[in-house]
């Protein structure tokens, strides 16, 4: 073992005793160009530390040997199992002093398998190191979007749908995590441009995942999370995010809902560079399924090309239903054969059949007849007075108590933040000093 | 019938999946049988996506994806045709759940979306034979017509029995005033 590298044993080893982290996790940065150059025996200095008493050296470890794994091609077997052991044995308390350092450990990570094609293995080892590295049960840490990353690839959601399905209040970030450990900025300025990043991809493969799993509400949300985060220029993630916002709200609502005021970037950028998206969603609103078709098959290429193809056919069938639906509003009964020229279907026998399905999922309320090819169509047969109505309205309370609290205890925090009562207070002070001469003026001894 | 009886069996085959590098056809083959059964078509799709290709030509991983398939596009007909098959041991049981369960759904689903449906179409919706659809129908008391020489069944709607105590009910509301009134 090289000398050099001794040094960094024998430091990682006195400072970890005498409990020094922050003067390890300040001086270890610099050692890691060192060891990425030793790549070949970093092994030999992994023997020599544990993972729960030399998190903080091991963590280094790991990070120089994913940065050079371009160079050095480890077996990707050995370098997950090591990474797995990592996250299970490591000390968290260690850990809190290095955070950048361990944010920077899992993008690689999640770089290196996604290379390697074995995304499905990471799966549990990020969501652990989430679990660890994350203050609360829903703050937002730069892992989580590599989490969906590796859930897409390894197309197995499983994992990650209980992170998506927790509301963030509060966000993990590299610039925040540097200020709180008064690190020089400038070794982590690259990292902390990344934070911007790292947030709009938690949305954007956050709504891809809900839209795969056809949860099209939650997704809706994702994507308007990200398309109008407050931004002076665009990304092309926010791009891509808004092409899918707009399919997305065309199945949930069958037009683009009202996007906030705020987001000039959606108008000047986004708006030209989503140009056939547009033409679809004014074609969409003719409600013509043909005119739709026509256009879907015009612009497949473009759709393909972004991978939206399969969405786009999902609005194509959507628009069917939602005719469909329409006529419900019209007419008490209708023939199945009506039903299929009305809506541009191409036979009674397939009008039949979209029927059936919307009533087995509950989008229509209707009876066929098949003794005279009839539809009745008949009004939500909801009283409002189930047990089940009942269930659902109390979950929805429950789930609007839990955001009043949520509420009070974020305004009970800016109450109590220092610069915000010096600033409310400040403007009181003026008020009181104006107003002084005056309270005297009346004074009777004067 | 308990929704969750095979719950414990997938989780030990899901984090199988999410730790074993090479897998053989069975746990697919398992995965994928839950997965109809509990009706987690999404699920069911995505996993007959991360499927190796080599295991895909796998006959009765083959021949389960028929089944979800056919889920997928809500087609009964289809999914009684696939699921008439020698199925292995491992899959079997909850096949047999989901076959039940198939056909209480589209009973149901007849019986709220009908009317009057021809009995050759339920047929073939059904696959079942002319006797075996004349006892679920007369189970159901559901009454048959002759409309020149086709018979037509005229289905009942069934009521759905309440499900939950009313002392849950009480506590949940209780809670809700005492936040009201706070």
């Amino acid at each position: 073992m090289g000398s050099a590298l001794e040094n960094y044993v024998n430091q990682v080893r006195t400072l970890s005793a005498s409990g020094s982290y922050r003067e390890l996790a300040d001086e270890l940065p610099e050692s890691l160009s060192l060891l990425a150059r030793n790549w070949s025996i970093l092994d030999n200095v992994l023997e020599t530390l544990d993972m729960q008493q030399h998190t903080l050296g091991v963590l280094y470890v790991l990070l120089a040997k994913l940065h050079s794994a371009g160079t050095a091609n480890p077996e990707p077997v050995q370098l997950i199992q090591l990474m797995r052991d990592f996250v299970q044995r490591n000390n968290v308390d260690q850990l809190r002093f290095a955070v950048c350092a361990f944010y920077e450990t899992c993008h690689l990570f999640t770089d290196f398998v996604v290379q390697k094609n074995l995304s499905i293995l990471g799966l549990r080892i990020l969501s652990r190191a989430i679990d660890q590295i994350r203050q609360l049960d829903t703050q937002l840490t730069p892992i989580h979007a590599d989490l969906c990353l590796l859930s897409l690839k390894a197309k197995n959601f499983g994992v990650v749908l209980p992170y998506l399905d927790a509301d963030i209040t509060d966000i993990s970030t590299v610039a925040a995590e540097c200020k709180t450990q008064q690190q020089q900025q400038s070794q982590h300025t690259v990292d902390a441009n990344n934070d911007a990043k790292y947030f709009l991809l938690y949305y954007y493969y956050g709504g891809m995942i809900y839209t795969a799993v056809k949860n099209y509400e939650r997704a809706l949300y994702f994507f308007e999370v990200c398309i109008t985060t407050p931004a002076m220029a665009m990304s092309h993630i926010m791009l891509e995010a808004y092409k899918k916002f707009l399919m997305v709200s065309l199945i949930v609502e069958g037009k683009i809902p009202n996007i906030p005021k705020n987001t000039q970037v959606i108008g000047r950028f986004m708006k030209p560079m989503a140009n056939h998206y547009h033409d679809l969603v004014n074609v969409y609103v003719n409600s013509s399924s043909e005119e739709l078709r026509i256009i879907i098959l015009k612009y497949s290429e473009a759709f393909t090309r972004d991978n939206n193809m399969g969405l786009a056919k999902q609005v194509a069938t959507s628009l069917y239903k939602r005719n469909i639906q329409r006529l419900t509003k019209t007419f008490l009964t209708l023939s199945l054969s009506d039903v299929a020229s009305r809506v541009q279907l191409s036979s009674a026998a397939e009008a039949e059949r979209y029927i059936l399905n919307m009533i087995k999922s509950g989008e229509i309320y209707a009876s066929i007849n098949q003794k005279d090819g009839m539809v009745l169509f008949k009004d939500d047969p909801e009283k409002y007075n189930s047990p089940d109505m009942f269930l659902k309205v109390q979950t929805n309370i429950t789930q609007v108590l839990d955001l009043v609290k949520q509420i009070n205890k974020m305004e009970e925090e800016i109450i109590l933040n220092p610069l915000y009562v010096k600033k409310a207070l400040g403007s009181q002070d003026d008020d009181l000093t104006s107003q002084h001469p005056k309270t005297f003026s009346g004074d009777p001894t004067d | 019938m308990h929704l969750n009886k095979y719950t414990e069996l997938l989780e030990r085959l899901e984090s199988e999946e999410l730790e074993q590098v090479e897998l053989g056809a069975e746990v697919y083959q398992q995965l994928l049988a839950i997965y109809l059964y509990e009706n987690k078509l999404a699920n069911a799709k995505l996993l007959w996506m991360r499927v190796p290709d080599k295991l895909k030509e796998d006959k009765e991983l083959s021949q389960l994806n028929l089944l979800n398939l056919a889920l997928q596009h809500n087609n009964y007909t289809d999914f009684f045709k696939h699921i008439k098959y020698e199925w292995s041991e491992k899959v079997k049981a909850p096949l047999e759940d989901l076959l039940l369960k198939q056909r209480e759904e589209l009973f149901t689903l007849v019986g709220s979306a009908y009317v009057s449906i021809y009995q050759q179409d339920l047929l073939e919706l059904s696959l079942l034979s002319e006797n075996e659809l004349k006892k679920t129908c007369a189970a159901l008391d559901w009454t048959e017509e002759l409309y020149g020489d086709r018979v037509i069944l005229k289905p009942k709607v069934k009521e759905t029995p309440p499900s939950r105590g009313n002392d849950d009910q009480l506590l949940k509301l209780t809670e809700f005033v005492t936040f009201l009134e706070n």
